[in-house]
Protein backbone atom coordinates (compact mmCIF):
# COMPACT_ATOMS: atom_id res chain seq x y z
CA UNK A 1 0.00 0.00 0.00
CA UNK A 2 1.23 3.31 -0.87
CA UNK A 3 2.11 5.77 1.94
CA UNK A 4 -0.66 8.27 1.61
CA UNK A 5 -3.41 5.83 0.86
CA UNK A 6 -1.85 4.05 4.24
CA UNK A 7 -2.00 7.47 5.99
CA UNK A 8 -5.65 7.50 4.38
CA UNK A 9 -6.99 4.48 6.35
CA UNK A 10 -5.68 6.34 9.52
CA UNK A 11 -7.68 9.80 9.69
CA UNK A 12 -9.60 10.04 12.72
CA UNK A 13 -12.78 10.30 11.09
CA UNK A 14 -12.94 7.66 8.92
CA UNK A 15 -14.73 4.52 11.14
CA UNK A 16 -13.22 1.71 12.02
CA UNK A 17 -15.16 -0.61 10.31
CA UNK A 18 -15.60 -2.99 12.87
CA UNK A 19 -19.31 -2.83 13.95
CA UNK A 20 -22.24 -2.35 11.26
CA UNK A 21 -23.39 0.85 10.42
CA UNK A 22 -26.57 0.21 11.75
CA UNK A 23 -25.18 0.74 15.09
CA UNK A 24 -23.49 3.91 14.23
CA UNK A 25 -24.80 6.88 16.36
CA UNK A 26 -26.90 8.18 12.98
CA UNK A 27 -28.63 4.82 12.51
CA UNK A 28 -29.09 3.65 16.15
CA UNK A 29 -30.00 7.06 17.80
CA UNK A 30 -27.87 9.30 20.16
CA UNK A 31 -25.45 8.27 23.06
CA UNK A 32 -25.73 9.45 26.29
CA UNK A 33 -22.61 10.71 27.35
CA UNK A 34 -19.59 9.62 24.64
CA UNK A 35 -18.77 6.06 23.87
CA UNK A 36 -15.79 5.44 26.12
CA UNK A 37 -17.96 6.13 29.33
CA UNK A 38 -20.52 3.62 27.65
CA UNK A 39 -17.71 1.45 27.06
CA UNK A 40 -16.99 1.36 30.90
CA UNK A 41 -20.20 1.26 31.78
CA UNK A 42 -20.60 -2.28 29.80
CA UNK A 43 -17.37 -3.43 31.15
CA UNK A 44 -18.81 -2.96 34.52
CA UNK A 45 -22.46 -4.96 33.54
CA UNK A 46 -20.33 -7.84 32.84
CA UNK A 47 -18.30 -7.65 35.52
CA UNK A 48 -21.56 -7.53 38.51
CA UNK A 49 -22.54 -9.83 35.97
CA UNK A 50 -20.46 -12.26 37.29
CA UNK A 51 -21.04 -11.87 40.58
CA UNK A 52 -24.75 -12.12 39.90
CA UNK A 53 -23.86 -15.78 38.12
CA UNK A 54 -21.97 -16.29 40.85
CA UNK A 55 -24.56 -15.69 43.49
CA UNK A 56 -27.35 -17.93 41.59
CA UNK A 57 -25.06 -20.41 40.96
CA UNK A 58 -24.27 -20.28 45.17
CA UNK A 59 -27.81 -20.10 45.66
CA UNK A 60 -28.61 -23.37 44.16
CA UNK A 61 -26.10 -25.68 45.56
CA UNK A 62 -26.39 -23.82 49.11
CA UNK A 63 -30.54 -23.32 49.20
CA UNK A 64 -31.03 -23.31 53.39
CA UNK A 65 -27.99 -20.99 53.80
CA UNK A 66 -29.71 -18.20 50.70
CA UNK A 67 -32.52 -18.18 52.68
CA UNK A 68 -31.52 -17.94 56.31
CA UNK A 69 -28.47 -15.33 55.25
CA UNK A 70 -30.66 -12.59 54.23
CA UNK A 71 -32.81 -12.70 57.77
CA UNK A 72 -29.20 -11.98 59.62
CA UNK A 73 -28.73 -8.71 57.72
CA UNK A 74 -30.00 -5.35 58.87
CA UNK A 75 -32.51 -4.78 56.24
CA UNK A 76 -33.44 -0.81 57.67
CA UNK A 77 -29.66 0.13 56.82
CA UNK A 78 -30.25 -1.98 53.03
CA UNK A 79 -33.63 0.11 52.58
CA UNK A 80 -32.03 3.25 53.33
CA UNK A 81 -29.33 2.99 51.14
CA UNK A 82 -32.01 1.79 48.28
CA UNK A 83 -33.95 4.95 48.86
CA UNK A 84 -30.83 7.21 49.27
CA UNK A 85 -29.81 5.73 45.70
CA UNK A 86 -32.52 6.64 44.06
CA UNK A 87 -32.87 10.01 45.20
CA UNK A 88 -29.14 10.13 44.25
CA UNK A 89 -30.51 9.38 40.82
CA UNK A 90 -33.08 11.85 41.07
CA UNK A 91 -31.25 14.69 42.05
CA UNK A 92 -28.29 13.44 38.99
CA UNK A 93 -31.28 13.41 36.40
CA UNK A 94 -32.70 17.15 37.47
CA UNK A 95 -28.76 18.40 37.24
CA UNK A 96 -29.09 17.44 33.89
CA UNK A 97 -31.94 19.13 33.29
CA UNK A 98 -30.64 22.23 34.64
CA UNK A 99 -27.46 22.12 32.48
CA UNK A 100 -29.73 21.68 29.10
CA UNK A 101 -31.60 25.38 30.20
CA UNK A 102 -27.79 26.97 31.11
CA UNK A 103 -28.99 27.53 34.66
CA UNK A 104 -25.63 26.78 36.17
CA UNK A 105 -26.24 27.06 39.61
CA UNK A 106 -29.27 25.10 40.27
CA UNK A 107 -27.22 22.41 38.10
CA UNK A 108 -24.18 22.68 40.80
CA UNK A 109 -26.60 22.89 43.48
CA UNK A 110 -28.06 19.17 42.66
CA UNK A 111 -24.62 17.49 41.77
CA UNK A 112 -23.92 18.51 45.40
CA UNK A 113 -27.14 16.73 46.41
CA UNK A 114 -25.78 13.77 44.47
CA UNK A 115 -22.64 13.98 45.69
CA UNK A 116 -23.59 14.08 49.50
CA UNK A 117 -25.95 11.65 48.97
CA UNK A 118 -23.56 9.49 48.30
CA UNK A 119 -21.55 10.12 50.69
CA UNK A 120 -24.77 9.10 52.94
CA UNK A 121 -24.85 5.91 50.92
CA UNK A 122 -20.97 5.21 51.76
CA UNK A 123 -21.48 5.92 55.98
CA UNK A 124 -24.94 3.73 55.99
CA UNK A 125 -22.37 1.06 54.21
CA UNK A 126 -19.63 1.48 56.87
CA UNK A 127 -22.10 1.49 59.78
CA UNK A 128 -23.64 -1.62 58.24
CA UNK A 129 -20.19 -3.38 57.71
CA UNK A 130 -19.57 -2.77 61.72
CA UNK A 131 -23.03 -3.56 62.42
CA UNK A 132 -22.25 -6.99 61.21
CA UNK A 133 -18.84 -7.13 62.36
CA UNK A 134 -20.57 -6.96 65.92
CA UNK A 135 -23.04 -10.03 65.15
CA UNK A 136 -20.30 -11.49 64.41
CA UNK A 137 -21.07 -11.63 60.43
CA UNK A 138 -17.74 -12.12 58.21
CA UNK A 139 -16.75 -13.12 55.03
CA UNK A 140 -16.15 -16.64 55.98
CA UNK A 141 -19.00 -17.31 58.16
CA UNK A 142 -21.72 -18.59 55.13
CA UNK A 143 -21.67 -19.05 51.48
CA UNK A 144 -23.93 -16.48 51.40
CA UNK A 145 -22.06 -13.87 53.23
CA UNK A 146 -18.81 -14.24 50.47
CA UNK A 147 -20.97 -13.50 48.10
CA UNK A 148 -22.53 -10.56 49.95
CA UNK A 149 -19.49 -9.12 51.12
CA UNK A 150 -17.67 -9.58 47.54
CA UNK A 151 -20.89 -7.81 45.55
CA UNK A 152 -21.74 -5.12 48.37
CA UNK A 153 -18.06 -3.91 49.45
CA UNK A 154 -17.51 -3.94 44.89
CA UNK A 155 -20.70 -1.87 45.00
CA UNK A 156 -18.70 0.42 47.73
CA UNK A 157 -15.51 1.18 45.93
CA UNK A 158 -17.67 2.29 42.99
CA UNK A 159 -20.22 4.40 44.61
CA UNK A 160 -16.71 5.91 46.31
CA UNK A 161 -14.99 6.39 43.00
CA UNK A 162 -18.13 7.85 41.88
CA UNK A 163 -19.12 10.24 44.40
CA UNK A 164 -14.65 11.45 43.60
CA UNK A 165 -15.82 12.60 40.12
CA UNK A 166 -18.90 14.12 40.94
CA UNK A 167 -16.21 16.87 42.57
CA UNK A 168 -14.20 16.57 39.71
CA UNK A 169 -17.34 17.54 37.28
CA UNK A 170 -18.76 20.23 40.14
CA UNK A 171 -15.00 21.65 39.29
CA UNK A 172 -15.26 21.77 35.97
CA UNK A 173 -18.68 23.09 36.06
CA UNK A 174 -17.44 26.44 37.96
CA UNK A 175 -14.58 26.64 35.45
CA UNK A 176 -17.49 27.20 32.76
CA UNK A 177 -16.40 23.62 30.66
CA UNK A 178 -20.13 22.84 30.81
CA UNK A 179 -23.56 24.58 28.86
CA UNK A 180 -26.70 23.94 27.15
CA UNK A 181 -24.87 23.27 23.86
CA UNK A 182 -21.98 21.33 25.65
CA UNK A 183 -22.05 18.73 28.41
CA UNK A 184 -21.03 15.19 27.27
CA UNK A 185 -18.88 15.11 30.55
CA UNK A 186 -21.17 15.73 32.74
CA UNK A 187 -23.95 13.77 31.02
CA UNK A 188 -21.47 10.79 30.86
CA UNK A 189 -21.25 10.70 34.91
CA UNK A 190 -24.50 10.94 35.01
CA UNK A 191 -25.25 7.82 32.82
CA UNK A 192 -22.46 5.93 35.16
CA UNK A 193 -24.39 7.33 38.59
CA UNK A 194 -27.59 5.29 36.89
CA UNK A 195 -25.50 2.45 36.09
CA UNK A 196 -24.26 2.15 40.05
CA UNK A 197 -27.93 2.76 41.17
CA UNK A 198 -29.37 -0.06 38.74
CA UNK A 199 -26.65 -2.37 39.99
CA UNK A 200 -28.15 -1.36 43.91
CA UNK A 201 -31.46 -2.25 42.27
CA UNK A 202 -30.44 -5.87 41.82
CA UNK A 203 -28.22 -6.09 44.94
CA UNK A 204 -30.83 -5.29 46.92
CA UNK A 205 -33.43 -7.89 46.34
CA UNK A 206 -30.99 -10.74 46.09
CA UNK A 207 -29.32 -10.03 49.48
CA UNK A 208 -32.02 -8.30 51.44
CA UNK A 209 -35.02 -9.19 50.21
CA UNK A 210 -35.56 -12.82 48.72
CA UNK A 211 -35.70 -15.39 51.73
CA UNK B 1 -41.98 25.67 35.85
CA UNK B 2 -43.67 22.62 36.75
CA UNK B 3 -42.57 21.44 40.53
CA UNK B 4 -43.97 18.72 40.06
CA UNK B 5 -43.28 16.87 36.81
CA UNK B 6 -41.88 12.88 35.16
CA UNK B 7 -38.88 13.03 37.15
CA UNK B 8 -40.93 13.50 40.63
CA UNK B 9 -43.36 10.44 40.08
CA UNK B 10 -40.66 8.42 38.28
CA UNK B 11 -38.83 8.74 41.64
CA UNK B 12 -41.95 8.73 44.14
CA UNK B 13 -42.83 4.89 42.16
CA UNK B 14 -39.50 3.83 42.42
CA UNK B 15 -39.62 4.76 46.43
CA UNK B 16 -42.89 3.14 46.83
CA UNK B 17 -41.80 -0.39 45.08
CA UNK B 18 -39.10 -0.28 46.90
CA UNK B 19 -40.58 -0.66 49.98
CA UNK B 20 -43.33 -2.52 49.08
CA UNK B 21 -40.73 -4.86 47.81
CA UNK B 22 -38.90 -4.66 51.46
CA UNK B 23 -42.11 -5.06 53.39
CA UNK B 24 -43.01 -8.04 51.20
CA UNK B 25 -39.63 -9.70 51.87
CA UNK B 26 -39.71 -9.15 55.59
CA UNK B 27 -43.31 -10.60 56.30
CA UNK B 28 -43.42 -13.75 53.51
CA UNK B 29 -41.38 -16.39 52.53
CA UNK B 30 -39.88 -16.29 49.28
CA UNK B 31 -42.95 -18.28 47.81
CA UNK B 32 -43.15 -18.31 43.62
CA UNK B 33 -45.58 -15.71 44.34
CA UNK B 34 -43.74 -13.72 45.88
CA UNK B 35 -40.22 -14.15 44.60
CA UNK B 36 -42.32 -13.82 40.57
CA UNK B 37 -43.95 -10.17 42.36
CA UNK B 38 -40.17 -9.19 43.62
CA UNK B 39 -38.82 -9.77 40.09
CA UNK B 40 -41.36 -8.27 37.53
CA UNK B 41 -41.10 -5.07 40.16
CA UNK B 42 -36.97 -4.87 39.97
CA UNK B 43 -37.37 -5.49 36.01
CA UNK B 44 -39.93 -2.83 35.59
CA UNK B 45 -37.64 -0.38 37.93
CA UNK B 46 -34.48 -1.11 35.81
CA UNK B 47 -36.29 -0.46 32.69
CA UNK B 48 -37.67 2.74 34.30
CA UNK B 49 -34.44 3.83 35.07
CA UNK B 50 -32.59 2.72 31.97
CA UNK B 51 -35.20 4.94 29.50
CA UNK B 52 -36.02 8.09 31.60
CA UNK B 53 -32.88 8.07 33.67
CA UNK B 54 -30.16 7.20 31.33
CA UNK B 55 -32.71 8.65 28.79
CA UNK B 56 -32.60 6.13 26.65
CA UNK B 57 -35.73 5.57 26.05
CA UNK B 58 -35.01 7.87 23.06
CA UNK B 59 -31.34 6.80 22.80
CA UNK B 60 -29.01 4.74 21.17
CA UNK B 61 -31.29 1.83 20.34
CA UNK B 62 -28.62 -0.86 20.54
CA UNK B 63 -27.05 0.16 24.03
CA UNK B 64 -30.57 0.65 24.99
CA UNK B 65 -31.45 -3.14 24.20
CA UNK B 66 -28.51 -4.60 25.67
CA UNK B 67 -29.72 -2.36 29.08
CA UNK B 68 -32.91 -3.89 29.17
CA UNK B 69 -32.01 -7.52 28.03
CA UNK B 70 -29.80 -7.12 31.23
CA UNK B 71 -33.09 -6.20 33.48
CA UNK B 72 -34.92 -8.84 31.81
CA UNK B 73 -32.40 -12.07 32.57
CA UNK B 74 -31.46 -11.58 35.96
CA UNK B 75 -34.59 -10.96 37.69
CA UNK B 76 -35.79 -13.54 35.43
CA UNK B 77 -32.92 -15.73 36.81
CA UNK B 78 -34.56 -15.11 40.39
CA UNK B 79 -37.96 -16.96 39.41
CA UNK B 80 -36.06 -19.87 37.27
CA UNK B 81 -33.60 -20.71 40.11
CA UNK B 82 -37.31 -21.94 42.08
CA UNK B 83 -37.20 -24.82 39.55
CA UNK B 84 -33.96 -25.83 39.84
Amino acid sequence: MHKTEFMTHLQPDKSLGIFPDSWSEKRAGRIPGNVPIWVGILSELTEFGIFFVAYFVAKINYPETFAEGPKQLNTFIGISNTLVLLTSSYFMAKAMNFIRRDELKKCEAFLWLAFFSGCLYLCLKTWEFSWNDAQNIHTNTSQFFTVYYYMTFNHFLHVGWASCAILWVIFRLRKGAYSAKEHSGLEALAVYWHMIDLMWILIFPLLYVLR
Amino acid sequence: MNKFGKLEVLWLMLITISLFNTTLGENFNSTLIVSAIIALTTMFKGMMIIDHFMELKEGNKILRIMMRAYFFVFPMLIIITLFL
